[in-house]
């Protein structure tokens, strides 16, 4: 059944966290990936209107794609990404996201939603790939080497980022821009779906490389060292992604390692919420000088206040820098 | 005279600030936007020129406010900066050894934080714009009683009237049923300052250190009772500065004449004649791709001067400063 079959899979959420791993595996089972492309208004506006009033905006955003995809595609691909790892679950709207899927008005094509579940261990993992896999090909060592594959498109992907690249950089294949040669470090918090996409984030990275900055993420630091940072919290965060803005935050803020830090969050977002507060609380306890602005995105943000904060923030720092450097003088 | 002119022009008011060589004010003028900054800053310009008449030499322009760029076109701006920078500045400037700034505006409140001069951090007001001028105007208009007298009115109060400062919508409702129950306007209008300061302290000081001095200024610093209510709050003396409303104006001037210090040469400024120049606006959906932005244009005589709005940068231009701004890409789908 693979000739010709094509899978959509929305340009949305954790797309940016996996999408090698799954566009390698499904092309090595000879299975067409068909992408909804950037978010643009158009997509935007479709979301709102056929979401919930009451979800988060990337979520909104997430429907818009979905639409976008509906008639040209086979079957749509939307994992429901239950844990990634064994001590703690993503956030609950992941969990539900084929039912929501399967709510909308629209008529969607079937959704394959396999359960990625590491809770459950490893056993149970590989038979989920297998499952998945099955629709395609009988032959189960060509399933499991085509997620071989796919994990290593994956690793590939983590290692451009983690050399300075942004998602958006290797998307649209550019290069990516030299570090440490800008006289300022931003560093940029929050999730990939809110912070690497350019509609939604009002084209942030961009703007702050045009000021001047070199912009960091969480993905570009070893996983292993913000795992270590958040453990430092009194309590053990149960949200993965929420856990990864925790440590990286505090890998700047304790190593001093970035001029400044700038936390997208999208509105309403219950746990962005929580983590901010928490956030702001424990840098002001560690007396951190790194200066941290929280900037909520949403369907109504207008640029100009965006930009206004920007500016500022980008301003503020400068001129420290610049105040600093007339003392050692 | 040699001066250095700055011009804010925000969503409430528009603010010129003429100041001479050694960041003293020679004169300044307070407008009302009403949503036409292009009109409020040309007569703003004409006010200013009849209060100088032809003694000050402008040498440089600086330009702040959300209509920052637009401004900057039509009075010919050598610098254009946002209004935190520009507040603080000013503060800087004008209290010394400032280190705190309580500002509060037309639609939009923030608070900065500085040590020996330089922001170190700040905080503004999120989508919400409650608490701000704007709702104080609101109330003005529904009371009857004029803004500029509500200061006085608070201070007339011996106690405020308990009102939820959380959100502009219940706080009218609060207020409505105050007045109905029998609380005195006085206590009502002082209780509504006291929800204002609450509700700022909570949203942007967050619990952060306010060790002063402190510094009040904007619009809303022109009510005495909001002074009181902050002082009361937070157990120390607020300072509201001499040219409280025009401080973002003060500040863009200093930051022209630091800008020409830096950089030296003729000044951008069109001069007081910008005042009757026809600038015309006009703005049209794109098209090009999904996204439909709308692009706004400033026309003079045929000639466009400056064009916006775009998100791939494709249409902007800045003819005065004969920049073009490099497009992320031609291809229009790449937008976003």
């Amino acid at each position: 059944m693979t000739d010709g079959f094509k899978v959509g899979y929305p340009q949305a959420l954790l797309y940016y966290k996996y999408f090698p791993l799954w566009e390698t595996f499904f092309n090595r089972l000879g299975v067409e990936v068909v992408l909804s492309g950037p978010t643009n208004k158009a997509l935007l506006n479709l979301g709102t209107v056929e979401a919930e009033n009451e979800l988060c905006l990337p979520v909104k955003v997430f429907y818009g794609h979905l639409l976008a995809l509906a008639d040209k595609v086979d079957a749509i691909f939307i994992p429901r990404m239950v844990s990634v790892e064994k001590s703690a679950y993503t956030c609950p709207k992941f969990m539900g996201l084929p039912d929501m899927a399967r709510a909308t008005e629209t008529r969607l094509p079937p959704i394959m939603d396999p359960t990625i579940n590491w809770k459950l261990g490893w056993r149970q993992y590989v038979k989920t790939i297998i499952e998945l896999g099955s629709q395609f090909t009988d032959n189960k060592a060509k399933i499991l080497g085509a997620y071989h594959a796919g994990v290593q498109s994956l690793h590939q992907y983590q290692d451009k980022i983690r050399a300075g690249a942004t998602p958006i950089d290797i998307i649209e294949s550019k290069e990516a821009p030299r570090a440490g040669v800008a006289d300022l470090r931003i560093g940029l918090a929050g999730h990939p779906y809110n912070i690497y996409d350019k509609y939604i984030s009002m084209n942030l990275i961009k703007r702050l490389r045009e000021m001047g900055t070199d912009v960091v993420t969480a993905e570009m630091i070893p996983h292993s060292e913000l795992e270590k940072e958040s453990q430092t919290l009194p309590k053990h965060l149960f949200w993965t992604f929420e856990r990864e803005v925790v440590g990286t935050v505090f890998h700047w803020s304790r190593r001093n390692s970035v001029d400044g830090i700038i936390y997208v969050l999208a509105f309403p977002c219950g746990p962005d919420s929580l983590i901010q507060s928490l956030l702001e609380h424990e840098m002001r306890r560690e007396r951190s000088t790194v200066p941290m602005m929280s900037l909520v995105i949403d369907e109504h943000s207008a640029e100009g206040g965006f930009l206004t904060r920007i500016e500022a923030f980008v301003d503020m720092l400068s001129r420290k820098k610049k105040l600093a450097g007339r003392v050692a003088n | 005279m040699q001066g250095f002119l700055g011009v804010d022009v925000g969503s409430v008011s528009t603010n010129l600030a003429m100041l001479d060589a050694d960041g003293g004010v020679i004169s300044y003028v307070y407008l009302r936007t009403q949503g036409q900054p292009i009109m409020a800053v040309q007569q703003g310009l004409m006010e200013l020129e009849a209060k100088l008449d032809g003694s000050v030499d402008v040498i440089g322009v600086g330009t702040t406010g959300s209509a920052r760029y637009l401004t900057s076109v039509v009075v010919g701006g050598d610098i254009v900066k946002n209004e935190i920078t520009a507040h603080a500045v000013a503060a800087g400037h004008v209290v010394p050894g400032v280190r705190v700034v309580l500002e509060i505006g037309g639609q939009d409140s923030k608070i900065i934080f500085l040590r020996d001069g330089i922001v170190v951090d700040f905080a503004m007001n999120t989508v919400c714009a409650a608490g701000t001028g704007s709702f104080l105007d609101h109330q003005s208009a529904r009371l009857g009683i004029p803004i500029e007298d509500f200061g006085r009115y608070a201070l007339g109060a011996e106690k405020g009237a308990l009102i939820a400062g959380r959100c502009s919508v219940f706080a009218e409702s609060d207020m409505v049923h105050k007045q109905q129950v029998g609380y005195k306007l006085e206590e009502i209008i002082y209780g509504l300052c006291q929800a204002l300061v609450r509700n700022y302290l909570n949203n942007l000081a967050k619990g952060r250190d306010l060790a002063g001095p402190i510094a009040f200024q904007g619009g809303v610093a022109a009510n005495a009772g909001m002074k009181k209510a902050f002082e009361e709050a937070i157990n120390q003396e607020v300072q509201v500065p001499e040219h409280f409303s025009v401080m973002g104006a003060i500040g863009a001037a200093l930051l022209a004449k630091e800008e020409k210090l830096l950089e030296p040469g003729p000044s951008a400024f069109k001069g007081f004649g910008a005042a009757k120049i026809d600038y015309r606006t006009s703005s049209f959906a794109c098209g090009g791709c999904e996204n439909n932005c709308e692009i706004i244009k400033i026309v003079v005589d045929d000639e466009t001067l400056a064009r916006w709005g775009g998100r791939c940068g494709k249409w902007e231009v800045d003819i005065i400063r004969r920049q073009h701004l490099e497009p992320i890409g031609a291809d229009c789908s790449k937008c976003g």
